[in-house]
């Protein structure tokens, strides 16, 4: 398809062309003629004629407005009449046709198409894996440079014009390469390398519900190997990309809403979940409980709805606050407005509140919002919705309880599982475990790290991957957790580096304890400090150093150091 | 009626008829054959190859190729005209009449298959 556009460029060039270099061909045939027919004199003072090759000879210099003169004797009358009638063709031809390459050259249409070529044509030569990132607003930007911070390279289609050309400026770690078109459109998707070999990943984070599912659909139809990371919009959206086995599926609300549902139930376990979820640049959020009592919903769109639901499910009392309670359908007792002016915040009671849900789709809205209720009642507990990042300044410098983040939800989330395919069955065993469980898991990473996440990667105990370890399990020495985990420098210490799972044959371990046997075939999730599992890889492919760490003595490499280590050691 | 057709059809049919007409008479008599007449299918054949720059399909291709072979052939004829008169100057020798003649009989045989395509094309055509 994308050959095709290119090849397709040459032949609007050269259909383009047709006119200007008739034209040209005619002016010059007439000239060249006229010289041949037109009575000269030479200089014996014969009459002569110019043959075809000297007439074109004159014609060509004096076309492109050389004029070497009057060769090869001197002009009659009539050949200098004829001479000015051929600079006038021949010259304006020439401005013609050059005119008519400079206009398409210059033309929109046609530069667009030149650079969706060029692009076309970087992406087949890429050789590199990539990620297909399929929207550039907030989600999206976040993930492209999370991802080109770990060395992926990115191709971005967006069809905003100003999106993508704010986009070009920025630097990243790795290439990114922005197309500017729909990514609603199967063969786009194709043009930006769905099915190259390379493409490692899609990402479906357009603004709309529906594009995002269409892209999955496509990018799972198009490129079966590929792993497909999508955004919904609603549940029906949701279930229907998880039907035809997309990799992860996030839908913001429910995403939203599950975090703070963990955050009423389990606050610890939410730290946790929240912290591991949120992107590169998360920070381990404060443990504040969500207090029980009287709560005000502001806004009834879809996170509201969510909200107000969990919240009655907790037994707790609510009361919602909405432009136009009837419409929207919602529940009796409601207040009428938009929660920004005071008197409306009284009538629903803000006084004995205990907490409030900032939930419009306004983000001034809800700024003021948690603004006018501090003022009213300084102990509220709030709960604020984020709808862009553009003011994401104001939102910090209101420092509400609970905030929520729908774009950092959804680039959080799918982050942590591009990872490792490890990462969504650990994600949904820890989400069963209890709050002590959870705030124990915590404590096991905050060992290693104060506030940074850290990061997910996998292996396996295979002798492809890990030919040290499986040469030394093979020969049947017992080797354990613990084992690994110590530092290939010094085997006293540790790494900052946890095995969070070990997923065996028939069963998924969670935080494995340090004196479980591996065995061939485990596949191990490891979390940790940038950089500490490249430290561990080393170790499974190197048998001396596998064999320190074991040991903790060096051996020595060589028969005659074996030697003298036998004949000291014995 | 097709204008763009009517002139394409033109172009490709001058062409031929006009490099027969150089192409016909003794192969080595210079009163048999004009330097206006070859001109005259030198240009027209450019003008042909021209107004087939951008046809997409297989036979456009093909005219396209034949088109470009009468060019290079005629191109020659010329140059060999031009070498033996003005750089030489050994004048239109039969030897040389007959090289320039012999270029312009190959120019025709490509410009016959130009022709025969495009009365396929049609053929095919009126057919749907």
């Amino acid at each position: 398809m994308s050959r095709h556009a290119h090849k397709s460029l040459v032949f609007l060039f050269l259909r383009r062309m047709r006119m200007p270099l008739v034209i040209l061909i005619s002016a010059y045939a007439i000239a060249t003629v006229g010289f041949t027919l037109i009575p000269g004199v030479d200089d014996q003072g014969n009459p002569w004629r110019m043959s075809f090759f000297q007439a074109f000879y004159v014609v060509s210099y004096t076309g492109s407005t050389i004029g070497f003169g009057e060769v090869p004797y001197p002009f009659s009358e009539g050949q200098r009449l004829w001479t000015m009638v051929s600079i006038y063709l021949t010259v304006i031809a020439w401005l013609f046709s050059i005119g008519s390459i400079v206009s398409l050259l210059q033309d929109p249409a046609y530069t667009r198409a030149l650079r969706r070529a060029r692009l076309a044509w970087k992406v087949r030569n890429l050789n590199q894996p990539f990620y297909l990132v399929c929207g550039y607003g907030d989600t999206g930007r976040m993930l492209t440079s999370a991802l080109t911070d770990r060395g992926y390279q990115v191709i971005v289609v967006e069809h905003n014009q100003e999106k993508v050309e704010a986009l070009e400026v920025v630097e990243f770690l790795a290439p990114v390469t922005a197309f500017c078109m729909n990514a609603n459109l199967p063969d786009n998707l194709i043009e930006a390398g769905l099915r190259s070999r390379w493409c490692t990943g899609v990402i479906a984070v357009t603004g709309e519900g529906h594009v995002n599912l269409k892209i999955a659909i496509s990018a799972t139809l198009l490129n079966h190997k590929v792993a497909v990371y999508a955004s919904a919009d609603t549940r029906n959206d949701a279930d229907n990309m998880r039907s035809f086995n997309t990799d992860c599926v996030v839908n913001p609300v429910e995403e939203y809403v599950r975090r703070l549902e963990l955050a009423i139930d389990k606050p610890d376990l939410f730290r946790l979940y929240h912290w591991l979820n949120s992107g590169p640049g998360a920070r381990l959020a404060r443990s504040t409980p969500i207090p029980r009592g009287k709560w005000i919903v502001c806004g009834y769109g879809r996170v509201g709805r969510a909200v107000y639901q969990l919240l009655r499910e907790r037994g707790m009392d609510v009361t919602v606050i909405h432009p136009d309670p009837e419409q929207a359908g919602c529940p009796h007792g409601s207040v009428t407005g938009r929660g920004t002016q005071a008197e409306e915040l009284r009538a629903a009671g803000v006084e004995d509140a205990v907490g409030i849900v900032a939930s419009t789709s306004d983000d001034a809205d809800n700024l003021s919002i948690l603004i006018t209720a501090r003022a009213l009642n300084p102990d509220l507990f709030h709960v604020v919705l984020e709808n862009g990042l553009s003011s994401h300044a104001l939102f910090r410098a209101a420092e509400p309880d609970f905030l929520g983040q729908p774009s950092m939800v959804v680039a959080g989330t799918i982050l942590s599982r591009i990872s490792s395919g490890l990462v969504e069955p650990f994600i949904q065993q820890l989400l069963q475990l209890n709050n002590d469980t959870g705030r124990d898991a915590l404590a096991r990473f905050l060992r290693h790290q104060s506030d940074h996440p850290p990061e997910f990667s996998s292996g396996r105990i295979s002798n492809r991957r890990s030919p040290a370890l499986a040469r030394a399990l093979t020969a049947g020495q017992r080797i354990t957790v613990g084992n690994l985990l110590a530092d290939p420098s010094n085997w006293r210490e540790r790494l900052h580096l946890e095995v969070v799972m070990i997923r065996k044959q028939k069963e998924d371990i969670l935080f494995p304890p340090d004196d479980l046997p591996l065995e061939m075939g485990d596949r191990l999730l490891l979390a940790g400090r940038d950089g500490e599992a490249q430290r561990l890889q080393a170790v499974l492919e190197n048998d001396q150093r596998l064999d320190y760490l074991l040991t903790g003595r060096d051996r020595q490499q060589g028969l005659f150091w074996q030697w003298l280590e036998r004949r000291s050691s014995g | 009626m097709n204008m763009s057709k009517v002139v394409f059809g033109f172009f490709v049919l001058l062409a031929v008829t006009l490099n027969f007409g150089f192409f016909i008479g003794d192969i080595d008599n210079p009163q048999h054959h004009d330097v206006y007449e070859l001109f005259a299918a030198l240009v027209v054949s450019l003008i042909a190859t021209v107004l087939k720059f951008g046809e997409r399909s297989q036979m456009g291709a093909i005219l396209l190729a034949s088109s470009l072979v009468v060019n290079l052939h005629l191109l020659a004829a010329a140059v060999v005209w031009a070498v033996a008169v003005h750089v030489m100057e050994v004048g239109l020798t039969p030897r040389v009449m007959a090289s320039i003649v012999s270029l312009s009989g190959g120019a025709l045989l490509a410009n016959l298959v130009s022709l025969v395509l495009l009365t396929l094309d049609t053929a095919g055509l009126s057919r749907k």
